[in-house]
């Protein structure tokens, strides 16, 4: 019951697990905004956040014994967003709300075809996964957002949370505001800018259903024509030769999951939380491409930006930082000009200060370097340090704390698991080059381990506080 | 003609073996060549247009080895559907009938195309012609080899759903995909266009396996070329296509009227990519080449030659006019026969000097001179002036410049005697590769070859061309050698790539008559020096030629390596992504990097080269 308004980012690894603690008179608001990992679940990370949570954070539920979380909103269904809902994990928690994006609601008209390309994609993923098929390392990823996890997940979000707490899950759509949904918190206004209701007009468009469609139409046709190649193996060419050319096909299954995999970050619910003249926006995985175009697979910040202008026309105070710093979920094209729509974005709600001005905002990047050099972008880290207060230069940090720190041998490495034959390049090992540059805090540089490649066994978490203005 | 007596195997393979004495119609009546129905274009164009339905004249050479698939000696056609996991029944060859079966015992003619296995017959007939057209006197005049280990094209008809069709070397590979378009299937396995083009690819990479290799969007474009002006000759070999289009215009066969009266007869038919289309254009080579795709790049060299195809189409109704002394005949009389003396002059004009090529890193000018060196062999005296107007040709596209031109005007013999140490016989030269490598190293120092350089003899062959009127050239034997000149990637601008090393290929294309004159010599320099000395004006001249290459190289490859164009193809064993295929894929060899072409996936035009970066990361 402070002045204050708490952000706090779990660390849980490359994931997103977001309390915020909104004053509201002689009690506060607690809100979950998503609780998921890449990290296995063998890890404990995210059922020690929420233990941490439930212990130190919510206030005493209705009930004897329980805490209550006010409300959770689930920004889109990949696993490092959704993977810590775990029903056991949430047992002496009273949950009063819960938000979900519309584009997982099976029920929602104008949702039907993205749900159906995400049920094709997830059986094609699927039995992928099952044949033990081998994958390019970048595409293992890709085939574990569709595990077993999620499904469990997914039903504790939507069945079981809401059953054992009395509610309904409301799906949310942009436009719709806290009191649309009779929440009703002091001095604050909660805008969902995202996703749009018509989820198929804006973000499938036309030519992937029709794809869907196609594909599912034909195969049909073809199965009557012909035989499992289990039963009936070519012999006018050697079987190795098959073999490569099966592994040379193009994959619809691949091609559909990758389509599925974007869109499903650009439904993300996006929130606008506005509470005492502060403006906080919270975007789960939402990207940004190109420019809008009418009935094409859009980004998210693209049909915002064309759908919403107005609240994103103004500077923000604070904002969480998309897809765990990945170059595509923060509106910044750094090959364009100030005139590309992205960037009119970007200097829109965090702009750079003018002359000696220092930056305001204030943002929060949950993420963990992980085998690629993709998450978090450094080069976007840097940018995004320029602009915002609750910035470091991480090396001058490490470096007062350890004289002997050492950036080649203490910092981690790009992948734990990957031996190099010679010193890997900058580019390889990700953080070197950027080290003694400001970047906005982020999760793994304030975890103990300084983004080691196993997670502490503690919970660590990064807080914002913002004042009232 | 009347009715053909039945042929025994054994005799049929007899006449097979002597099919070099025989011309075609020869051929056709004894048996070694077979009817068959196909597409003249596509089931499109065959619904609208029954007169452009199906080829009259399709014949196809009789193989002894030819079985059910189809399959003969350099295809064969695996019905495989990658998206179902299952396989169609193969057509059935059968020797009595001289036809292909389906499964139900039904022969796979123009009342059965409704079934999978008439689209195999179909696409695997307008193979093997392609191959004939390529193996032809006319074109290259000897057997072809393919880019790959192996002598034998997999031919995939339903490779799965997409509006796709490529040329894949490493599963040795034609990949034909359907899909739909309004409420019609469309199968590119039907097109005869996409057949011939993509076949173009895979001839192209077995006549010069090295342009892969290359970083040079010039080369890739050059490939994306091929492609169409294989896909536009062949159409245009077509009588009944021929003479429709001769009436249609009027004879006067200017490319505005060409082309409408090819827009008018075939609509948008099977593809967005329509060949015949990309010819006409008035594009000229940019400044800066590999800023362009590699499509809208190869419409300049498609636009040139389709340039001189009516050129000639032209030179040939004027002269038929002016010996015409009663003025008995008019234009459109004696158009077609302008014409199809014109695609005949093409067929040699087009494909005959891909056999002197450099052996990497094509760019256009290399053809353009390859082309001028190929007409000046094949017509020495040139009484009307054919030289001329192909030079004119490139120098209005801009492929040549005017110091160019005035190169190629200047005077000069058909032979000069190229300066060597050491004699060899031309039969110990041709007998082996190793015999050759002796010629080269002997030679090194005349031929420009450091010392400090290993050689590789990328290829060694021989052609019996043909020139007008069927007459032989003398043979030609073609010595391709190359090798690798090291370097190290320094500096920020090779990104994740700095440190690394690569090569840079150099190397040289000798062409030989029968008597060891040197007809042709195209050769890509390297930077260095050799180590041993060597004649100095050539040297440093050739040095300096390598040190700009060397340059060019390194900053294109920088460019495309700050554009995202280089990455690895994303896949498993059950199919690749092919969405996220970058233009050209890095491996690595032995601690050398190499760069390679992708397979140009789409019948699109060239993809969108976005600048989002790392365009291949997969959201997640």
């Amino acid at each position: 019951m402070g002045s204050k308004l708490l952000v706090r980012a779990y660390n849980v690894g490359c994931g997103d697990c977001i309390y915020v603690r909104i004053p509201d008179g002689d009690d506060d608001f607690h809100i979950l905004i998503d609780c998921g990992s890449k990290e296995g679940a063998k890890s404990g990370v995210m059922k020690r956040a929420i233990k941490h949570l439930e212990t130190e954070m919510l206030p005493a539920g209705e009930d004897a014994g329980k805490k209550r979380l006010d409300l959770i909103v689930v920004t889109h269904r990949h696993e490092d967003h959704i993977k810590g809902f775990n029903a056991k994990f949430f047992e002496h928690i009273e949950i009063k709300n819960i938000w979900i994006t519309a584009a997982m609601d099976k029920t929602h008209v104008q949702a039907k075809r993205s749900l159906k390309l995400h049920a094709f994609a997830s059986s094609q993923m699927q039995a992928l996964a099952e044949s033990g098929a081998a994958l390019s390392p970048e595409l293992n990823d890709l085939v574990g957002l569709y595990g077993i996890g999620n499904k469990g997940a997914t039903e504790a979000l939507t069945e079981t949370l809401p059953e054992k707490n009395g509610i309904e899950v409301k799906y949310v759509f942009a436009g719709k505001t806290s009191d649309d949904y009779e929440l009703s918190i002091d001095n604050t206004m909660i805008t969902v800018l995202a996703p749009e209701k018509d989820i198929d007009g804006f973000y499938l468009g036309k030519a992937a259903d029709e794809e869907l469609r196609g594909l599912q139409e034909s195969s049909e046709a073809f199965k009557s024509k012909s035989v499992a190649v289990e039963d009936e193996k070519p012999t006018n060419i050697s079987s190795s030769d098959f073999q490569r050319l099966q592994s040379r096909l193009l994959s619809n299954g691949l091609a559909f999951a990758v389509d599925d995999s974007k869109i499903q970050n650009n439904v993300s619910t996006v929130l606008l939380i506005e509470w005492a003249g502060r403006r906080l926006l919270f975007v789960g995985d939402a990207e940004w491409d190109d420019e809008y175009e009418e009935g094409s697979k859009n980004g998210s910040w693209n049909v915002m930006w064309h759908t919403r202008k107005e609240h994103l026309s103004e500077p923000i105070d604070f904002l969480k930082v998309g897809h765990h710093g990945s170059h595509n979920a923060t509106p910044w094209h750094r090959d364009a000009g100030p005139d590309h729509e992205v960037n009119q974005i970007f200097d829109a709600i965090l702009p750079l200060p003018i002359g000696n001005k220092k930056p305001t905002a204030q943002c929060l990047v949950s993420t963990k370097r992980k085998q690629y050099d993709t998450i978090p972008d450094a080069e976007l880290l840097t940018e995004l340090g320029k602009r915002v207060s609750n910035n470091k230069n991480y090396l001058e940090d490490f470096e007062a704390d350890d004289d002997d720190f050492d950036p080649d041998q203490d910092i981690f490495n790009y992948s734990v698991l990957k031996t190099y034959s010679k010193p890997p390049s900058p580019r390889q090992v990700g953080e070197k080059e950027w080290l003694d540059k400001n970047q906005p805090i982020r999760t793994d540089m304030e975890s103990a381990g300084k983004g080691d490649g196993n997670m502490t066994q503690t919970v660590e978490f990064v807080d914002v506080e913002l004042d009232p203005k | 003609m009347g009715k053909r007596r039945k042929m025994t195997k054994a005799t049929r393979t007899g006449a097979y073996a002597a099919a070099q004495y025989l011309n075609s119609s020869v051929e056709k009546e004894v048996g070694v060549q077979i009817p068959f129905d196909v597409y003249l274009q596509d089931p499109l164009t065959a619904e609208t247009h029954p007169m452009f339905g199906f080829d009259e004249d399709f014949h196809v050479v009789w193989e002894p080895g030819l079985t059910d698939g189809p399959t003969s000696a350099r295809f064969a056609v695996v019905d495989y559907n990658g998206d179902t996991g299952r396989i169609a029944p193969k057509a059935v060859w059968d020797e009595g009938k001289e036809q292909f079966l389906d499964p139900e015992g039904k022969e796979l003619d123009k009342d059965n195309v409704e079934s999978l296995q008439f689209h195999q017959v179909n696409v695997w007939a307008i193979l093997q012609r392609a191959l004939a057209f390529f193996e032809d006197g006319n074109g290259l005049g000897r057997r072809i080899p393919f880019g790959f280990e192996g002598n034998r094209l997999i031919v995939v008809p339903h490779a799965g759903y997409g509006k796709n069709a490529f040329y894949d070397r490493k599963s040795k590979s034609l990949q034909f995909y359907y899909f739909d378009e309004g409420d019609k299937r469309v199968y590119t396995c039907l097109s005869t266009d996409i057949i011939n083009h993509e076949f173009g690819h895979a001839v192209l990479d077995g006549v010069r396996p090295y342009f892969f290799r290359s970083s040079l969007v010039e080369t890739g474009a050059f490939h994306e070329f091929m492609g169409d002006i294989t896909a536009i000759l062949i159409t245009l070999r077509n009588n009944v296509f021929r003479h429709k289009l001769v009436e249609k215009t009027d004879g006067t066969l200017s490319e505005a009227k060409i082309l409408s009266g090819i827009a008018e007869e075939f609509g948008t038919a099977v593809s967005e990519n329509p060949y015949l289309r990309t010819a006409q254009n008035k594009y000229k080579m940019p400044k800066d080449p590999n800023s362009f795709g590699p499509h809208r790049l190869s419409e300049v060299l498609t636009g040139a030659m389709f340039d001189i195809l009516l050129a000639f189409s032209e030179h040939y109704i004027k002269r038929a006019l002016d010996k015409d002394k009663n003025k008995s005949k008019s234009r459109k009389e004696v158009a077609k026969t302008a014409f199809y003396n014109a695609i005949n002059q093409m067929h040699r004009i087009a494909i005959q000097p891909l056999d002197l090529l450099p052996p990497v890193d094509v760019t256009f000018k290399d053809y353009a001179n390859a082309v001028l060196r190929s007409q000046a062999l094949g017509n020495p005296t040139d009484p009307y002036k054919h030289y001329d107007l192909i030079l004119k040709a490139f120098r209005n596209r801009e492929i040549f410049n005017d110091a160019d031109v005035l190169e190629h005007e200047a005077p000069k013999y058909l032979y000069d005697r190229i300066s060597l140490d050491v004699f060899h016989d031309i039969d110990n030269i041709s007998r082996s590769r190793a015999g050759a490598y002796r010629f080269l190293d002997d030679n090194r120092n005349k031929l420009l070859i450091p010392f400090q350089q290993d050689i590789i003899i990328a290829d060694l062959y021989d052609a019996n061309k043909l020139t007008r009127e069927a007459r032989r050239l003398p043979r030609q034997i073609i010595l391709e050698y190359i090798w690798s000149e090291e370097i190290i990637l320094e500096g920020p601008q090779f990104g994740e790539y700095q440190g690394e090393r690569t090569t840079m290929l150099c190397g040289g294309t000798l062409v030989f008559d029968d008597k060891g004159s040197v007809l042709s010599w195209f050769r890509k320099p390297g930077s260095e020096h050799d180590t041993h000395g060597g004649n100095q004006k050539e040297w440093i001249k050739e040095v300096a030629a390598g040190k700009v290459r060397r340059v060019e190289f390194l900053e294109i490859l920088a460019e495309r390596i700050k554009s995202g164009h280089i990455g690895s193809a994303l896949g498993s064993s059950r199919g690749m992504l092919g969405t996220l295929i970058p233009p050209l894929t890095v491996q690595k060899d032995d601690g050398i990097l190499k760069f390679e072409l992708s397979p140009h996936l789409s019948l699109k035009e060239d993809h969108k080269h976005s600048k989002l970066r790392k365009r291949w990361e997969v959201s997640s």
